[in-house]
């Protein structure tokens, strides 16, 4: 008894705080959701701002936008770490330097990565006037906001590459060298050597990093309010639009409470089904 | 394999170099090996003997030399496309597939049918009594378990050479004994070649039909266990197998002026020598030739002998005496050592 008072003792400060946090906010957005603690009239259980939201074609545009922003930049920044990982499993002249360069984007805030990068695919900058000098484009081309969203993922990429890169890593450095070895010895190749080895070992750390991901790029506002396509919100954005320029704090709450449902569900999901392809890949 | 009346070892390496940066690990090693051989690279840590097993697999490639397999060059060939396999030393067993999956790995790369990989599999399982393993994972098996499936799996692809990179190293003395007998009686039934690394003297002399004992990135002495043990020719090959006494001594029509005396040995060359002898050899009492006399120092009981040693002529002998009686240190000690049992050798490779 008093081992286990001893031990939550222990667990408080920490663990304590987020559950106390965590608990508190999904308690308020999903109770906000359905018309309690209302800032804006009164607090009555209602499924009325859920009916009106379900209504909307802007939320269903921004849910479907936002699973798709972050399930592809979570593939593409994972399927872009692992290459950079294993190439630096060993060190080499230089080595240190590419390992820095990787992870150079986690000092650069977002906000100025979003708008750097705006300036630089502009109707006037470098990437048009780079083209129209080499004669590749007779005019300039508009890049910026593009409708499919290719900038808010290259965007995702660039930040989230790091965190990938990191987590795989220190997990395909913690590879042994017999291993790897033995695999090529009994006539692997590099694909199979990746495909039932690398792969299947490294798979923990390969699904932590695309949750992470995930997580992040679904809950974007800032690339998507800097450089995202102007027909669509993202959920974030939506969120943000729906309290501010309507006042609607319970429909606000809605769309929180899908975002947050997209992040458990979703990343849940990618996780297991890359798994799931992880075992196939592996034969 | 013959041509023309030349005959071609299965596997022959010819002046095999390898540096490292500034660090030369192998200054020209030469050696062959016959279909169905066990041979031991042996020495101490350093001495180049991984180094060219790595190259023999494939995972290195050397600065200088010539590698043939079966009369084919090896060196432009990859690790996995080369006839032979390897059991590493931490066993290398992939952690994520059962027993039998890691059998089955190597064949199913090869391109077998799932019917041939099976039959291939279960073969093996019950050739290595690991059949009542075959579904578990490697951290569940013990080190000797382990031992026998990663051998399993580098038989699995049926090379003509295997590699042994010191594979019993982990296990504990017991285990080592009995998974030796069984590498040997193994490699006797199969037929293949065995390439084994070892810095174990034990080992080499219990598996091998020929040793080679490397020091300094070179072959200080190649030959069967008993001639390495009983005739080597230098004073790091005397010490490094076995015991071995060693002191300066003037070899002149025979005889040899020591510090104990003149002894008599077997063969001796001319001038001044190293004589050595096997602590072993010596037999308790004098005898008409070779006999001394000291004054224990120190004694040991190491269960199937004694190892005793004497300070004698101001040198210290060692002795290993059969049997359990005691000796006490400062108790007076004669005993002789036949000629046959005296050689000499050199102090370096020449």
């Amino acid at each position: 008894m008093r081992r286990t008072l001893f031990v939550l003792l222990l667990l408080a400060p920490g663990l304590g705080l987020v559950l106390a946090f965590v608990s508190l906010v999904l308690y308020v957005a999903v109770s906000q959701s359905f018309g309690l603690y209302n800032l804006g009239g009164d607090s009555v259980f209602s499924l009325a701002h859920w009916q009106a939201m379900l209504g909307e074609r802007r939320y269903w545009r921004a849910l479907q936008y936002s699973a798709y922003i972050a399930v592809t930049a979570s593939l593409l920044a994972v399927a872009l770490a692992y290459p950079v990982a294993l190439l630096l499993r060993k060190p080499f002249r230089g080595s240190l330097t590419l390992s820095a360069l990787i992870k150079a984007p986690l000092l650069v805030p977002g906000l100025v990565a979003a708008f750097l990068f705006v300036n630089v695919i502009s109707y006037h900058g470098i990437v048009n006037q780079l083209m129209l000098s080499l004669g590749l484009w007779d005019a300039p081309v508009r890049l910026q906001n593009d409708k499919n969203g290719y900038g808010v993922i290259l965007l995702q990429v660039w930040k989230q590459l790091p965190f990938a890169f990191l987590l795989l890593s220190a997990a395909v450095q913690a590879l042994p060298d017999a291993v790897l070895l033995a695999a090529r010895d009994l006539g692997a190749g590099p694909l199979d050597r990746f495909r039932k080895v690398v792969l299947p070992l490294t798979a923990g750390a390969m699904q932590a990093a695309l949750v992470l991901i995930f997580i992040g790029a679904a809950g974007d506002f800032s690339f998507q309010a800097v450089a995202g396509p102007p027909s669509v919100d993202s959920l974030a954005t939506l969120m943000t639009s729906v309290q501010s320029t309507q006042g609607d704090w319970n429909g606000a709450a809605v769309v929180a409470v899908t975002l947050m449902a997209l992040s458990l569900f979703g990343s849940a999901a990618l996780a297991i089904l890359v798994r799931g392809a992880t075992r196939l890949a592996r034969g | 394999m013959e041509t023309k009346g030349t005959f071609v070892a299965y596997l022959a390496a010819t002046d095999i170099g390898m540096r490292f940066d500034t660090f030369e690990a192998l200054k020209g090693v030469s050696f062959t090996a016959e279909r169905g051989e066990f041979i031991t690279l042996l020495g101490p840590s350093g001495c180049g003997k991984t180094t060219l097993l790595n190259i023999v697999a494939g995972f290195l490639k050397p600065t200088r030399g010539a590698l043939t397999l079966d009369g084919a060059d090896l060196l432009p060939i990859p690790p996995e496309r080369r006839d032979s396999a390897m059991c590493f030393q931490s066993y290398a067993l992939f952690p994520h597939l059962s027993v039998r999956d890691n059998i089955a790995f190597g064949p199913r790369q090869k391109g077998l049918t799932a019917t041939e990989v099976a039959k291939r599999v279960n073969d093996l399982l019950a050739q290595m009594a690991l059949d009542a393993h075959a579904g578990k994972l490697p951290n569940a098996l013990s080190g000797g378990q382990q031992q026998r499936v990663a051998l399993a799996r580098a038989l699995a692809v049926g090379p003509g050479l295997v590699l042994f990179d010191e594979p019993l190293s982990n296990l504990d003395a017991k285990l080592r004994d009995q998974v030796r007998t069984e590498i040997r009686a193994l490699q006797r039934r199969v037929g293949f070649t065995a390439l084994y690394v070892t810095h174990d003297q034990a080992e080499a002399l219990a598996l091998s039909d020929r040793i080679l004992l490397l020091n300094n990135g070179v072959i200080e002495q190649e030959g069967a266990p008993r001639d390495i043990y009983f005739k080597p020719r230098t004073r790091f090959v005397a010490d490094f197998i076995g015991a071995a006494n060693l002191h300066a001594g003037i070899a002149e029509a025979g005889a040899l002026a020591t510090p104990f005396g003149p002894l008599t040995g077997a063969g001796v060359a001319t001038g001044a020598v190293t004589i050595c002898w096997r602590p072993e050899m010596a037999r308790l009492g004098p005898a008409g030739v070779n006999s001394l006399a000291g004054i224990v120092s120190s004694s040991a009981f190491q269960g199937a002998y004694t190892d005793v040693f004497v300070d004698a002529a101001g040198q210290t002998v060692r002795l290993q005496l059969p049997g359990a009686a005691h000796f006490a240190p400062g108790e007076a000690l004669s005993f002789h050592v036949p000629p046959s049992a005296i050689t000499t050798v050199a102090d370096t490779a020449s």
